[in-house]
């Protein structure tokens, strides 16, 4: 029997583990052929007919669980010929069926065929690889004439198509070196695309194929040598798979990945899914090269912009959408105009002209000069453009000329689902998100709440933040921690590019740390003020190194894969973030402190300077400098004293005065009268209750002589109590204020938890001649007690911010806040 | 058989898993969710930005069962999770008709 003698040799086949891809495909072709020619020998009719091999069948390409396609050619017609089709198939059909194969069969005409192949792309595809199996090899010959008529003269919408279907691929199922479970036949990479080149190639005519393709410059010859050798590799897999699961699946599951790689010869399957990678990124280069050369060829000149040649630098021209790069006459490309056309064609969105590509093969070796390192760093700036330009680089092997250690991450896969790239791809996609981050800061309209952009625009290296992002991953697959390994390779790169030595320190940090923040915004109490302190202290209580780390970890995760970052994720980072800058600000608060009493200490001797300070609380040393200070020891041995002297443009009206309630309205109304426009107020008490008041004041009518004189016997008398300051201020303020303008906005706040001692009172409002008198009277007149007092002026806007307490010496009650708060407000703006 | 369910602060997952391996339970299923309790979102201010947490990132654990299981199994939970500190979150019990492993088919306390 036809069929138990296939199904026998079929079995055979399968069994033999010997036989690997291409081999079984045609040895199963072979049997099924044999089987198929009994079959049609035992026909009764034998002309006008024939039985043709179409799809994989056609091209011997089976698998194990591959479907047989074959057509049954005839030239029959009127109403018996329907029934003696009939009895044909089934003669020819069934010994298949009954070996156990599955089928895709069918009866037609030639001119039935044709216009099938005319409605329907797989029709068209299935045809163009037809192989006469038996019968009147003339009607083969006749339906091969016209199928490739058909795809000569419907070449476009057939170019189009394919195009377009290879398009599909990549966005579904996706591409093979991409998916953790790859499909060998529909994934992008993978065979189909392979299959599509050929059929391209009819729609050129004769010589038809891949052929085709290369005679038209479409496809370049080694190109097809690196595809035919992926197509090799992955018609192994499909057998071994399809072996090893005994199903027609062309889905590699992770949990066969293991068996096929054993099956295979390879010792696991790291190293086989490595390689698949590889094969599968080669396949997808190449075809998505052809495709794009192919939808050029459709547009036509005009359609490719041809708006004449543009340089880009020097030897490197756009021309017709394409980079064309010139070689030197030894046939050597300079390094510099490598990178540069590299970046220029990130800038515009440009691929390479193939030519041209294949020249950069003789790049000569960098030397890093600026040039060359600036536009290796305009490179990575351009961001997702940067990264077909890469892995065109890649493709001809120059990457590793800038890169050697690219060469251990190439085609790396991650296996789990976590990682949806390879590695090498990963660092492009991480690069390419930082450029993207960067970007953000310099847009202008910031959406309300995004620190992003605002830190991105704070960075001052951001070129470390894209090397980082580079390298950060460059040592996985080696054993150890890669992170580790992966800032020493920064280092010898940063050495060998000549990058500065900041930036060179910047960056191995970087790479070292890289997972810091990700690990300890998920993994820690953020609401524990010693975590963000590690973190400030591990970054060095740098802010640079701060922030680049924070946009390496959104560029890092957004580049992993989609279960790598999440809004959650974002919260988390960003809070530990702002958190960690805030404790970099105040270390470096505590580290000013300490250096200006260090500087007193020098001044003054250690006994002065300490003795000085100790009358003063902890913000003393933050609100003066040492020289100011020096002033102020001598001022408190002559107190109570007035020191009024210009400085910088301004007056400066220092008085030391023993303290007593409303001492601030009266030193602030006898300043309002001598003419003089107080912008900042810095008053401080001593412990024992001597009061430190400095006012910086602006002079608009030049009232204050060279020695201060006349401001000093003012003040004396007010404090004596000698005038009525309450009419004199009142009197300037109805003298000079403008008329028709309106009191801006007044905002009063006073807060009982900022805190433990004492009440804060926040007044914002517009300036006005006596304000500081009016506030401070105010306050006097509650019976609130001003302990330490900061003024500024903002333009027209004041800011005045006191810490107050009430008679008995201590905070407000909460129950007194509103009230006080309301009439304070009432008063400024009554 | 009861469903014991978890809201918990994100850092203390592994705690929590560790607790519950330890006591012999292998099977979670977990999931990113948020927070809106008395814990509230807060604003931040970074160089004059100001920002506002939405929400609080949390952690959901799910647990199968049995019955008698229940009480301990949350009073794992609570320990391990616990901060003392608001936002730590809540567990609760809920019941279940009935459980069955895919690969199996086996049901009730077999697919536990």
């Amino acid at each position: 029997m036809i069929s138990g003698r296939l199904r026998v040799a079929r079995a055979a086949l399968v069994g033999d583990t010997a036989l690997r891809g291409s081999s079984f495909g045609h040895a199963l072709a072979d049997a099924v052929d044999g089987a198929l020619k009994e079959a049609f020998g035992t026909l009764e009719q034998h002309d006008s007919v024939a039985l043709v091999a179409l799809g994989s069948y056609g091209r011997r390409e089976l698998c194990p669980g591959s479907d047989i396609d074959v057509l049954l050619l005839h030239g029959l017609r009127g109403r018996r010929a329907a029934g003696t089709v009939r009895e044909m198939t089934e003669q020819l059909w069934y010994p298949l069926w009954d070996a156990g194969f599955v089928t895709g069969h069918g009866a037609r005409t030639v001119k039935d065929s044709v216009a099938l192949a005319d409605d329907d792309l797989d029709a068209l595809t299935a045809l163009l690889e037809v192989r006469h199996i038996a019968g009147d090899d003339s009607l083969t010959a006749d339906l091969v004439q016209k199928v490739r008529d058909l795809a000569d003269r419907r070449h476009e919408r057939l170019l189009r198509a394919l195009a377009d279907a290879a398009e599909v691929r990549r966005l579904r199922p996706g591409p093979v070196a991409e998916m953790l479970e790859p499909d060998l036949k529909d994934g992008a990479g993978g065979l189909r695309d392979v299959q599509s080149l050929g059929w391209a190639g009819w729609a050129f005519g004769r010589p038809g194929g891949t052929d085709a393709l290369i005679a038209r410059g479409y496809l370049a010859a080694a190109d097809l040598e690196r595809v035919e050798a992926g197509r090799s590799m992955l018609l192994d897999l499909r057998v071994a798979l399809q072996r090893v699961t005994t199903s027609r699946s062309d889905r590699l599951a992770l949990q066969e990945q293991d068996a096929v790689a054993t099956a295979l010869g390879y010792a696991d399957a790291d190293g086989l899914v490595r390689e698949l990678s590889s094969a599968a990124r080669d396949i997808a280069w190449t075809t998505g090269d052809v495709w794009s050369r192919v939808r050029d060829g459709l547009r036509g000149p005009s359609g490719r912009g041809a708006r004449g040649d543009r340089p880009l630098a020097e030897q490197v021209t756009l021309r017709e959408g394409r980079v064309h790069v010139d070689a030197d006459p030894d046939g050597s490309v300079p390094a510099l105009r490598t990178l540069e056309a590299a970046a220029a064609a990130a800038e515009h969105d440009a691929p390479f002209e193939r030519a041209s590509l294949t020249r950069l093969r003789a790049t000569a070796d960098p030397t890093w000069d600026v040039w060359e390192r600036a536009a290796f760093l305009r490179l990575l700036r351009a961001g997702a453009n940067a990264v077909p330009v890469f892995e065109a680089l890649d493709h001809e092997a120059v990457l590793v000329r800038v890169l050697p250690e690219w060469e251990h991450v190439r085609s790396l896969p991650q296996r789990n689902a976590y990682h949806r790239f390879t590695v090498d791809r990963h660092l492009l996609e991480a690069v390419a998100e930082c450029a993207v981050l960067l970007d953000a800061g310099d847009r202008r309209d910031q959406a309300p709440g995004d620190i992003d952009g605002v830190v991105a625009r704070a960075c001052r290296r951001p070129e470390i933040l894209l090397l980082g992002a580079l390298l950060h991953d460059i040592a996985k697959g080696r054993p150890g921690d890669h992170s580790e390994l992966g800032a020493e390779t920064a280092e010898r790169f940063a050495r060998r590019i000549a990058l500065d030595s900041e930036g060179r320190e910047i960056l191995v940090w970087l790479v070292r740390n890289h997972l810091m923040m990700a690990e300890i915004a998920t993994r820690r109490d953020l609401s524990d003020a010693a975590v963000a302190d590690n973190v400030a202290a591990a970054c060095a209580s740098d802010p640079e190194r701060l922030r680049l780390l924070y946009l390496l970890t959104i560029g890092d995760s957004r580049a992993t894969g989609p279960a790598a970052w999440s809004p959650a994720k974002a919260s988390l980072v960003r809070d530990l973030f702002v958190k960690a800058a805030a404790a970099i600000e105040r270390a470096s608060v505590r580290a000013l402190a300490a250096d200006r009493r260090q500087a007193l200490a020098e001044r003054l001797g250690e006994a002065r300077a300490h003795a000085l300070l100790a009358r003063f609380p902890e913000t003393y040393v933050l609100a003066f400098d040492p020289d100011q200070m020096r002033v102020h020891e001598e001022l408190l041995e002559h107190a109570p004293t007035v020191r009024c002297v210009r400085e910088d443009g301004h007056v400066t009206v220092t008085v030391v005065a023993r303290d007593r309630p409303g001492l601030l309205a009266t030193l602030a109304g006898a300043l309002t009268v001598c003419g003089l426009d107080v912008l900042d107020a810095n008053l401080l008490g001593t412990t024992d209750g001597i009061a430190l008041d400095v006012f910086r004041a602006a002079d608009p009518f030049g009232r204050v002589e060279d020695d201060g004189a006349r401001v000093a016997d003012l003040i004396g008398s007010a404090l004596a109590g000698d005038l009525d300051l309450g009419s004199r201020v009142n009197e300037r303020r109805q003298a000079y204020a403008l008329a028709g303008t309106e009191p801006g906005p007044v905002d009063v706040v006073v807060d009982n938890d900022v805190s433990d001692t004492d009440t804060v009172v926040e007044v914002h409002a517009h300036d006005d001649v006596g304000l500081l008198y009016r506030l401070a009277s105010a306050l006097s007149d509650l019976t609130i007690d001003v302990r330490v007092a900061k003024v500024a002026t903002l333009g027209k806007r004041v800011v005045d911010v006191f810490y107050v307490r009430g008679a008995d010496g201590r905070k407000l009650q909460d129950d007194m806040t509103e009230p006080v708060r309301a009439a304070l407000e009432s008063w400024i703006s009554g | 058989m009861k469903l014991v369910v978890a809201v918990i602060k994100p850092f203390k997952l592994d705690d929590v898993k560790t607790a519950l391996e330890e006591f012999g339970i292998h099977g979670i299923t977990i999931t990113e969710v948020q927070g809106f309790g008395r814990q509230r979102g807060h604003t931040e201010v970074y160089r004059g930005a100001e920002y506002t947490i939405d929400f609080v990132p949390k952690v959901k654990l799910e647990i199968l069962v049995e019955d008698a299981q229940a009480t301990d199994v949350v009073e794992r939970i609570l320990e391990s999770a616990r901060t003392g500190k608001i936002g730590d979150g809540k567990v609760w019990i809920e019941s279940v008709e009935n459980v069955f492993r895919i690969r199996t088919g086996e049901a009730g306390s077999d697919a536990l």
